[in-house]
């Protein structure tokens, strides 16, 4: 992993003019100010549909599903089930990449995998392979090569075991997947069991965090306002997959930074009262 | 003379000795010294810029500041780039244009179709003669040089202003998949070609070409 070039003020406010590039000067491979990348692109590039902002030389954007590009995406885009909302771009030149005025970092993966937020994450060097997460919502990155995401804010690097919020983690690379820690006293007693139940009272909204162990590095934004989720889609029923043949809004999904941090709030179909459902076996 | 500066990157300082800028109307955050608003009608650009912005919907509500000590705005903690004109012409967005020296002046011009397919509308405003120009953009613009041989395509979503001798012409990245559901995401482009900079954003507003 390589950090992220530390931010700065775009110019400064004394004397000299603002930087101005072209096609030469513009950074190979990385950030052009926090908020905008430049890639140097001689062949193919996967970038998530609407993120380029301009570009020199002779570059083409095509849908993920175009015939011409399918032995590409066979061996590279292992994850077709949000492929509408991919675009290969081809060609030579340098593009400028940038998304919501969100800061942008790039990240090398050396034989590695990471796995990151679908909505943050924005391009990808086609030496990686990227595959749909077995966690809701997170894609995972493998292989060598250069990837670049967006954050809300810079991105800070923690090391296991730590705790986060789940509104804060925007991935994690090299270690085991994150569970689910509610603080027991919360749960405890008959006004928890009502809480659990109703989703009433007391809540400080930090009860609920990811727990990360093992060895690794766990990536987080500095703001709980999650981006957009981007969809991956639908999982085929199929026994033994989590989340198979249902909607893909998990916690992170519909509840945008809504503080929504409650346990057996989402079960399709009973709502509020998946746990007492299953107590009366309903 | 004015003399124009960044406080941070969002909040523009304006010092004035006596002389006047156009602002755009209530992005005045905070003043020192003695300081007269005077609101102008129709972009400041007298009657018959009035009537043209009336007509043409690239409308600006700006005022004048006069007075002596230091002004400060800023529009919705947006960045501000500093522009500084020494004859050229500075091509903007009405929504884009924060402050000018007052010995500018500003009118409106046609970009024909290419504005209104990206959304921008049909007409931009225009900035001329010598003199400082504060621009808005959502984060930070990225300036490219455009030159002979090195064209530069933008999306127009992203585009903010442009300086210099450019030609704006739109270009389509749009095929028969786009139909299908399957485009590119990037079906309409502003090339620009010739002399000159192009700012860009690192965001994109909706315009009408941007999800196809």
């Amino acid at each position: 992993m390589s950090y992220p070039p530390q931010p700065t003020l775009p110019w400064s406010t004394a004397g000299q003019g603002p930087v101005t590039y072209d096609a030469y000067s513009l950074p190979v491979n990385d950030n052009v100010n926090p908020y905008a990348f430049s890639v140097e692109l001689n062949g193919s590039y996967f970038l998530q549909k609407g993120k380029m902002v301009a570009y020199y030389g002779d570059i083409s954007f095509q849908g993920v599903g175009h015939g011409a590009l399918d032995r590409l995406l066979g061996q590279q885009f292992n994850s077709p089930l949000h492929a509408s909302d991919w675009v290969v771009a081809q060609g030579r030149g340098k593009m400028v990449l940038a998304d919501r005025a969100f800061d942008l970092n790039s990240y090398d993966l050396d034989q590695g995998n990471l796995t990151v937020r679908s909505g943050n994450l924005l391009a990808f060097e086609p030496t990686l392979a990227l595959k749909q997460s077995i966690i809701p919502g997170f894609l995972t990155l493998l292989g060598t090569g250069k990837f670049v995401a967006a954050s809300n804010g810079p991105v800070h690097f923690m090391e296991p075991p730590v705790r986060v919020d789940p509104q804060a983690l925007v991935g994690w690379a090299d270690c085991p997947a994150p569970c689910h820690h509610y603080d027991h006293h919360y749960m405890q007693g008959v006004l928890g069991g009502l809480r659990r139940l109703t989703g009433l009272g007391g809540a400080s909204g930090e009860e609920h965090q990811f727990e990360f162990v093992g060895a690794g590095q766990v990536l987080l934004q500095s703001s709980e306002a999650l981006m957009p989720e981007r969809s991956v889609g639908q999982v085929d029923a199929e026994p033994g997959v989590p989340g198979g043949g249902l909607p893909q809004q998990g916690y992170q999904g519909g509840h945008q930074g809504g503080g929504q941090q409650l346990p057996n709030l989402q079960v399709p179909g009973l709502g509020n009262l998946g746990d007492l459902g299953r107590r009366f076996g309903l | 003379m004015a003399q124009f500066r960044l406080q941070g990157s969002r909040v523009l300082a304006v010092d004035l000795a006596g002389d006047a800028v156009k602002a755009r109307n209530g992005s005045m955050v905070a003043y020192t010294g003695q300081m007269t608003f005077k609101k102008l009608s129709g972009g400041g650009d007298g009657l018959r810029g009035m009537v043209t912005r009336r007509l043409t919907g690239e409308q600006m509500t700006v005022m004048e500041v006069q007075g002596k000590g230091t002004c400060f705005f800023a529009a919705q903690a947006t960045e501000i780039n500093l522009v500084r004109l020494n004859g050229e012409t500075l091509f903007v967005e009405a929504d884009n244009l924060l402050c000018t020296e007052a010995g500018l002046r500003t009118g409106t011009t046609f970009t024909g179709l290419n504005g209104m397919a990206s959304g921008d509308g049909l007409f931009t405003t225009k900035v001329e003669g010598s003199g400082w120009a504060a621009v808005t953009s959502n984060g930070p613009a990225v300036i490219l040089r455009v030159s002979q041989g090195m064209p530069l395509r933008v999306d127009p979503g992203a585009y903010v202003a442009h300086t210099g001798n450019l030609n704006r012409s739109l270009k389509s990245g749009a095929g028969w998949t786009t139909l299908m559901g399957e485009g590119g995401g990037e079906a309409v482009q502003a090339e620009f070609t010739g002399e000159g900079l192009v700012y860009v954003q690192p965001s994109e507003k909706i315009t009408f070409g941007g999800d196809v």
